[in-house]
Formats: C-alpha cells, sequence, structure tokens
C-alpha cells in the first residue's frame, strides 16, 4: 500500500489587497520527497513556500500529517517544519555554534538548559555539513555556501521533518551550488527529510529534485518528475524563451538550454520552441 | 567566558566598596571599615555612612545597570547597536512623564487647575516613577510606529526618528517646567544632566525590584531574544512570539529607565556604552549581555559618580556630564567602527 502523503495543500487561493498571487493549487509531497518549486520572477513561488512552511495563511489548506497546518501552534510547526531563509543581519556578530544551536528553540522551555545531548546534536549536524572547524567563526565571516550549510545544520538541530528553502543557491558560485544542493538531497534519502526549495536554475532542479511544481503568475501549470515538466513547449511558455531539452542516456542528464528570442535551438529532442 | 566572568564580578564588587571611601565627608578607611563591619564611632558618621553614602552607591549601582540592560534590550529588538535609552527618546518620555507629575502634585498649580481633589491619597514617591514609566512607554511606542509606519526599519531612520522624538519630548517637557515655575532652570538642569545628589535610601527598594523583574524576564526570554537577533521572520519560523517579546522587552526597557530618570534625571549614553563593551568583551549572546551589563554598568556608574564627586573642590559635577563626554566620543568610535 502507497505511503501517504506528509504533506496536502489543497485549493490554494492566495491574494495581496487585489492582486492574485497564487489561485488554485494543489499539491501533495511524501516523506523524503525533494520537491523543486521553478517558475519565472512573480510566478508566486516564495508565497507557496510561506503558505507550505505556515508562515502566511490563505484560502484552502495545508495538512502536514494529516493535521491542518491552522491547527498547530507556532512551537509545534517549529519542531516539524524548519524554515532556511538567508541571514542578512548580522549587526551583533553571533558565531556559527549559537546560530545553529537556535534549532534547539522549539524543543526547550524558557528554564531548560542545555543537556550533553543538545550539545551533541549540534555537533553532529556540524559535522554532517562539513563545518565543525567554522563553528566558532562569526557567522557573517563565512562564504555564502558555508552559511547556507550552516542555516542547514540549524535545521537539523531543530529535528524538522520538513526543510523549507527559499531559493538556497542564490549568489552562490557553481561549486557551492552543487555542494548546497547535494547535502539537500543527501538529507531527505538518509533522513528521510521532506525537502521543499525554491530554484531558479532549471537544470539543478531537473538534477537534484525528485519532483517539480512549475509555476507561472500565480497558478500551478504542471507537477511531476523533471522529465515530465520541464518539456520544450511548457519551459518556452513559463519562460518566454525558445529552449531545447537535451536527453543523455541517464534520466538525471537531460539539459536545458534558454536562447535569446531571436535564436532557435540545436539538438531539439523533444519538439520544436 | 567563565574567567572573565568571575573577573567582571570582583570588579564590580570591589567597585562598589572602593566607591564607598569617596565623599565630602572626611573619614579615614578605619573608619570606614568599621562602619562596614561593625558601627561607625559616632553617630552623625552612621548617619552619613548609611543614609548618604552607602545609598549614594547602591543607587548608583543601580542605576547603571539598570541603563546599561535597558540599552541592551532596546540595541537586540532594534537589532541596531547604536540604540540607547536616551537617543531613542525613553529617557525624554520619562523625563516628560515626570514632569507631569511634578507639576501635578504641586498643590499650587494643582489647585488653579482644580486637580487637587482628584490627587488625595496618591503617593507622589510612587506616582512620580509611574508616569515617568508612562512616558517613556508613550516615546518607545512613538519611535516604534515612526520607524515601522512612516520611515522604514534602516538603522538610520530608527536614530533620527529617536533624536528626534527625544528632542521633541525634551522640548515639551522643559516647556512644562518653564511654564508652570518661574525658576525651573534647576529642574530642568537635572532633567538634562542626571544627578545622584539627591539620593535617598528608599529609591534603592524601588529601582531593585524593577530591576530585578527586568532582569530575571529578560534572562528567561534570553534565548528568545538571541533569534530575534537574525531577523523577525527566522525568529517566528523558530517558534518565536516576535510581536509579544518585542513588547515585553520594551515595556521592560521603558519601566527601568522611567525607575531611574524619576529620581536621578537624564543620565545618557550609558545604555549605549556597556553593552558593546560587553558584546565585545564577553559575548553576544542576551544572558551574557545582560547580566555582563548589571555587573559593568553598575560598575561604571560608581566610578562615574566618584569622578563626580571628587573632580571639583567642594563642588559637585552632575554625571550625566561625565557619562555624556565619555559617551560622545564612545558614540563617535562606534560610528566609525560599523563603517569600516
Amino acid at each position: 500500500m502507497p505511503e501517504k502523503p506528509n504533506l496536502i495543500a489543497k485549493h490554494i487561493n492566495y491574494k495581496i489587497a487585489t492582486k492574485v498571487i497564487l489561485s488554485d493549487i494543489d499539491l501533495s509531497v511524501h516523506r523524503g520527497e525533494v520537491l523543486g518549486v521553478v517558475g519565472p520572477n512573480g510566478a508566486g513561488k516564495t508565497s507557496l513556500l510561506k503558505i507550505l512552511s505556515g508562515q502566511v495563511f490563505c484560502q484552502g489548506s495545508v495538512f502536514w500529517k494529516q493535521k491542518d497546518l491552522k491547527e498547530y501552534s507556532e512551537m509545534q510547526r517549529a519542531q516539524q517544519i524548519a524554515v532556511v531563509n538567508q541571514i542578512n543581519d548580522s549587526v551583533f556578530s553571533l558565531n556559527l555554534q549559537q546560530i545553529v544551536r537556535m534549532g534547539l528553540l522549539p524543543h526547550s522551555s524558557l528554564i531548560s538548559r542545555a543537556t550533553p545531548d543538545d550539545t551533541l546534536r549540534i555537533a553532529q549536524a556540524l559535522e554532517k555539513v562539513g563545518l565543525t572547524e567554522k563553528a566558532q567563526q562569526t557567522f557573517s565571516s563565512l562564504s555564502g555556501g558555508e552559511q547556507q550549510r550552516g542555516l542547514i545544520a540549524r535545521a537539523l538541530v531543530q529535528r524538522a521533518d520538513l526543510i523549507v528553502l527559499d531559493e538556497p543557491v542564490n549568489h552562490l558560485d557553481v561549486y557551492y551550488q552543487h555542494q548546497v544542493l547535494q547535502l539537500l538531497t543527501s538529507l531527505a534519502r538518509s533522513l528521510k527529510v521532506t525537502v521543499i526549495m525554491s530554484l531558479h536554475d532549471v537544470n539543478l532542479a531537473a538534477h537534484y529534485c525528485d519532483n517539480i511544481c512549475l509555476l507561472n503568475q500565480g497558478k500551478l501549470i504542471a507537477k511531476g518528475t523533471p522529465e515530465a515538466v520541464f518539456t520544450t513547449k511548457q519551459l518556452s511558455e513559463v519562460f518566454r524563451l525558445p529552449c531545447a531539452v537535451t536527453e543523455g542516456a541517464s534520466n538525471k542528464s537531460f539539459h536545458v538550454n534558454f536562447y535569446p528570442p531571436s535564436q532557435t535551438g540545436h539538438h531539439l529532442t523533444k519538439g520544436d520552441c | 567566558m567563565n574567567k572573565k566572568f568571575w573577573l567582571l564580578c570582583f570588579f564590580a564588587i570591589t567597585s562598589v566598596i572602593v566607591g564607598l571611601f569617596f565623599g565630602a565627608a572626611d573619614f579615614s578607611n578605619r573608619e570606614l571599615l568599621s562602619c562596614l563591619v561593625d558601627s561607625c564611632s559616632s553617630e552623625v558618621n552612621e548617619m552619613i555612612f548609611w543614609e548618604i553614602r552607602a545609598p549614594r552607591v547602591l543607587v548608583g549601582f543601580l542605576v547603571g545597570a539598570g541603563l546599561a540592560v535597558a540599552g541592551a534590550t532596546l540595541q537586540n529588538v532594534t537589532r541596531n547597536g547604536l540604540a540607547d535609552p536616551y537617543l531613542f527618546g525613553v529617557v525624554s518620555g520619562a523625563g516628560l512623564g515626570a514632569s507631569i507629575a511634578t507639576l501635578l502634585f504641586d498643590s499650587n498649580f494643582a489647585e488653579n487647575l482644580g486637580l487637587l481633589s482628584l490627587l488625595p491619597g496618591i503617593s507622589f514617591s510612587l506616582a512620580l516613577p509611574f508616569a515617568a514609566f508612562l512616558g517613556a512607554l508613550f516615546s518607545v511606542i512613538l519611535v516604534q510606529l515612526l520607524v515601522t509606519r512612516t520611515f522604514g526599519s534602516k538603522t538610520e531612520h530608527m536614530l533620527l526618528a529617536g533624536i528626534a522624538v527625544s528632542f521633541m519630548l525634551s522640548a515639551l517637557s522643559h516647556f512644562i517646567l518653564f511654564m508652570a515655575e518661574p525658576f525651573a532652570a534647576n529642574k530642568v538642569i537635572f532633567w538634562l544632566m542626571g544627578s545622584l545628589a539627591r539620593i535617598e535610601t528608599w529609591y534603592a527598594w524601588v529601582i531593585l525590584p524593577v530591576l530585578i523583574v527586568s532582569v530575571s524576564l529578560l534572562l528567561l526570554y534570553g534565548r528568545h531574544m538571541d533569534a530575534l537577533l537574525i531577523g523577525d521572520e527566522n525568529a517566528k519560523t523558530l517558534g518565536v512570539h516576535v510581536g509579544r517579546l518585542r513588547i515585553l522587552s520594551l515595556a521592560t526597557c521603558a519601566a527601568l529607565t522611567a525607575c531611574i530618570v524619576a529620581y536621578c534625571g537624564g543620565i545618557g549614553f550609558v545604555g549605549l556604552m556597556i553593552p558593546h563593551i560587553i558584546r565585545n568583551w564577553l559575548g553576544v549572546t542576551s544572558r551574557t549581555l545582560i547580566i555582563g551589563c548589571v555587573l559593568l554598568g553598575g560598575a561604571f556608574l560608581v566610578w562615574v559618580d566618584v569622578i563626580a564627586r571628587i573632580a571639583l573642590p567642594d563642588q559637585e559635577i552632575p554625571i550625566g556630564i561625565i557619562t555624556s563626554a565619555i559617551g560622545s566620543i564612545f558614540f563617535l568610535l562606534a560610528m566609525r567602527q560599523r563603517n569600516t
């Protein structure tokens, strides 16, 4: 019998003033699945992530483990769902360990003291993301990739079953992009954590995500495996650019090329744009 | 951290003890030690020591600790290292509240306005800090509203809004004092520069409980306040009730500032300097910061008060002059550090 999805979103409709941001979105995500949310600027990716992680409420329902997110208290939500946002504010130079330690917050009371288990958990999380030696460095002195991995370590300490990331590889060079995404997929495989992230790079999304949710102008255009969603027709319509999808031998090695509007693509295998 | 912490404890305790050795009355060291451990040699000395000198040192310590804690709280809540109860208008707000209370309890003035019948049974000494608290709360809310609704939350905007509110409320309280009393210059100087000269023992029994409750609350919510340092949105995703925590912190800051300003006037820059020093020396997490501020802030003001008493012969310098002189240089250095 197939496992029930961990996260189910039903009839998500979201407006800001009179502007429709998301319109009638339905989706489900399983335990250990990596879901990529892809779409052009203004498609509603960030809003969808905020709704799925319970940061914003709207019309429709989001069920996490068969319970409506609205029924969770803020603390209960934080015990289940970790949100990895960039930290731009580094006025008071917290170090990496102090940032990672914050993951304990949803599991501790106001008067509880840190236990040896907590310290071990922090050390293990830092080890998992390969930052043990940088634990005492100020967060702002770390590279973008290290910061992102540090925040993922915080999510691990948070013991969340769902990690939501908004453009986790933005501003990272190619090396760190792969490093961060590899880390996330390996966590999803080994710890059965569900990962939902928005990505701009279609190729990275195709390579690292199990399923893709393609958004455009607040509407869900398609949801499914990268091969099923990233067709030249759909991609060219959504991104308003001609493109070509080159398929390799394995299902994870196909590549999407976008071209300037005047040019046409070569090596087309799934039809011309 | 532990070694530094104990060093700071030692410094704070030593400062309080050494502070007792300075004052207008000429006490020999032996006499002072005798007063401390046993009893003074004469009734006059006993009175001077226990009713003037010791309360002054004790209240000085509490005032320094309170102002430093209020500054640290304000800085954490606004994520702005230049926040300070003085620069953010909290001191001026408390001054305005206290000025209005002083005026209402002035029997002539109250009688003229027909308010005397409304005030029976209310003790002035308790009404004063309460009125200062309302004034401080008003200024905190005003600055927050200006920042969030009008100017945006950039550091510079926050600072400018705070300074503007500070000037506005100061102007208002000075105007009220001048209108009510032709010779109000002394009171204005008191609100502007602060003083520990008129300290009475019972002031400590008002400030101490407020300080204990405030510090306990801030220590209790220390980890939540740390989460505020990484931004409201991030803190919310960790289960922190950001709105409630901010209100609690600002109210704490207003209460501390109010009970200090009500009795000691406006003492500037302690809340700016001390948290900076503690962050650089001891650590940035809220619990470390608060405890460090209590110890160093208290010790700092004891020493400033010693300088105020002994710098000029037969004359006392208002304490705010010294803190402002040190603080303004520190402020410029902090600004420079931020820009490098």
